[in-house]
């Protein structure tokens, strides 16, 4: 499957999935105006990945800033690896600054509402 | 608790910078960094409303001499500008712009500082030309770069006379308000009293701005249009500024909650600027919670989606308002619609507190929306 790579902006996230590498990172800012529009590339491509996955599936979330719009999409990204996980092994990696309650609550908060294994990483 | 009083001021802060067409006007920290920051939000605003590139340019260059000028004084003051922060305004008054830096200096150096201006003021064109180039050559230039040259470049630029003007704050020291203007077009020159008068009544009406916000402890102001590259201006002079704690990352994600409603229920006043024309502040008295507030129009369907949202939100408990949060998390079919309220829920939760709100009507069907959330400072 053709590797998913979009380069960070001012304020969306870089995102780099490949399969081949089993490199899977979603990381930086994400505060766009149409959140919508931005990660619905990245939906339809886990979607087409959850038909063949590999193994195992290692996704990384490493952001700073998330706003309302963006966290209506990345708990559709996250629905997305639910379907994955139905035939393979996948671990969601958030990480969150020591001092980041927010980013930490949201992270929990997905956790809890979606069938997909977290592991919480304290930078 | 409800604060009424702080609502009439945040609507009065508004409308008197509407009435005196304010096209722009940021109070808060300068730093080299930060200037580069307002530099870029004071340019988108007054971009599309200038059709004269030249005269753009000439803005632009005013702004960073005046900006330059605000960072140069606060290297001579320590930390005390924290305390006092400056005021950067843009006002365009009929064909007019005018540039207003407003920023504590240390007495002492005000004598020289009056002294330059009124040698550059006696100056006709031809003598400022001479003059700039003598100080140029005379390599007079103190390690801080004062020898005036921002001041006189200013004068050139905009062709007109500079006013200033000094307000005591105590005994080390005081405000500087610096004026500059510049026509936009090649009308006959106005004669120079009337001139004269229109700059002070100018100045006048920032200087009263600039008290208002000092009074009410307001650390950041910004008014102007809001779109999503003012929003992330406004962002790095947070990060800029603050250091990093829990309060000023929680103070960051409930300013881009907050200026992101202005841009997604905000009326749009004016076809020349994208945006909607709001108001933000960040106040905080001594060393207590920060409070927010964002001001805009809204239309009279929103006004009332508005309402209803509020009202719901806040007549849910601490436990019930996460629980609406999951639910519409995952409502697909509420997707992004300005209704699902999944913002306002945010700002409860983060804020802990209710949110507290006002709307005043303006006729035609237009509300002015004021919206007020807490950020407790965990540093306390």
């Amino acid at each position: 499957m053709e590797p998913l790579i979009i380069k960070e902006t001012e304020d969306t996230p870089e995102i780099i999935f490949n399969p081949e590498d089993e490199t899977f990172k979603i990381s930086k800012i994400s505060v766009p105006e149409d959140a919508y529009e931005f990660y619905e590339p990245v939906i339809s491509w886990l979607k087409n990945y959850s038909n063949n996955p590999n193994e195992e599936t290692i996704i990384e979330f490493d952001l700073e800033y998330v706003n309302t719009a963006s966290s209506k999409q990345l708990i559709q990204v996250i629905l997305a690896l639910e379907e994955v996980a139905k035939n393979a092994d996948v671990v969601a990696r958030w990480y969150y600054e020591e001092i980041d309650e927010d980013m930490q609550s949201l992270g929990e908060r997905y956790a809890k509402l979606v069938d997909v294994k977290f592991e919480f990483i304290e930078i | 608790m409800f604060d009424d009083n702080l609502f009439d001021k945040a609507f009065n802060l508004f409308s008197r910078v509407e009435k005196q067409d304010f096209e722009y006007v940021y109070r808060g920290y300068f730093t080299h960094n930060i200037t580069k920051k307002i530099l870029v939000l004071a340019d988108s605003n007054i971009q599309k409303s200038v059709e004269r590139s030249t005269i753009q340019k000439r803005i632009y260059y005013i702004m960073v001499e005046g900006l330059q000028n605000i960072t140069r004084h606060q290297d001579d003051l320590e930390n005390k500008a924290d305390k006092y922060p400056g005021i950067f305004a843009i006002q365009k008054r009929k064909e007019r712009y005018y540039v207003t830096t407003g920023n504590l200096v240390l007495n002492a150096k005000i004598p020289e500082l009056k002294k330059k201006i009124s040698k550059i003021n006696s100056l006709e064109k031809d003598e400022l030309k001479k003059f700039h180039k003598e100080v140029l050559r005379a390599g007079v230039i103190s390690n801080k770069g004062g020898a005036g040259l921002g001041l006189i470049e200013m004068s050139r630029k905009s062709g007109n006379k500079l006013v200033a003007s000094f307000e005591l704050v105590n005994e080390e020291y005081s405000y500087f308000y610096l004026q500059t203007q510049i026509p936009t077009t090649k009308k006959e020159k106005l004669d120079s009293d009337v001139q004269d008068l229109k700059l002070r009544k100018s100045l006048i009406s920032i200087k009263k701005l600039h008290l208002s916000l000092i009074i009410e402890n307001i650390i950041l102001y910004f008014n102007g249009f809001f779109n999503q590259g003012n929003l992330l201006s406004l962002l790095a002079i947070i990060k800029g500024r603050m250091n990093m704690s829990i309060t000023t990352i929680r103070l960051s994600n409930v300013m881009v909650e907050m200026i992101q409603n202005i841009i997604k229920h905000g009326a749009e006043r004016s076809e020349e600027i994208s945006g909607a024309p709001g108001v933000f502040f960040l106040r905080q008295k001594d060393n207590s919670d920060f409070t927010l507030t964002s001001g805009n129009y809204v239309n009279e369907k929103d006004a009332a989606n508005l309402r209803e949202n509020l009202t719901f939100i806040n007549e849910k408990s601490d436990n019930e308002i996460s629980e609406y949060y999951d639910k519409i998390l995952l409502d697909i079919e509420l997707g992004d619609s300005k209704k699902s309220g999944l913002g306002l829920s945010d700002l409860r939760i983060k804020s802990g507190k209710k949110l507290e709100y006002s709307f005043h009507e303006m006729g035609n069907g237009n509300y002015f929306y004021i919206l007020q959330t807490t950020v407790v400072n965990l540093k306390k």
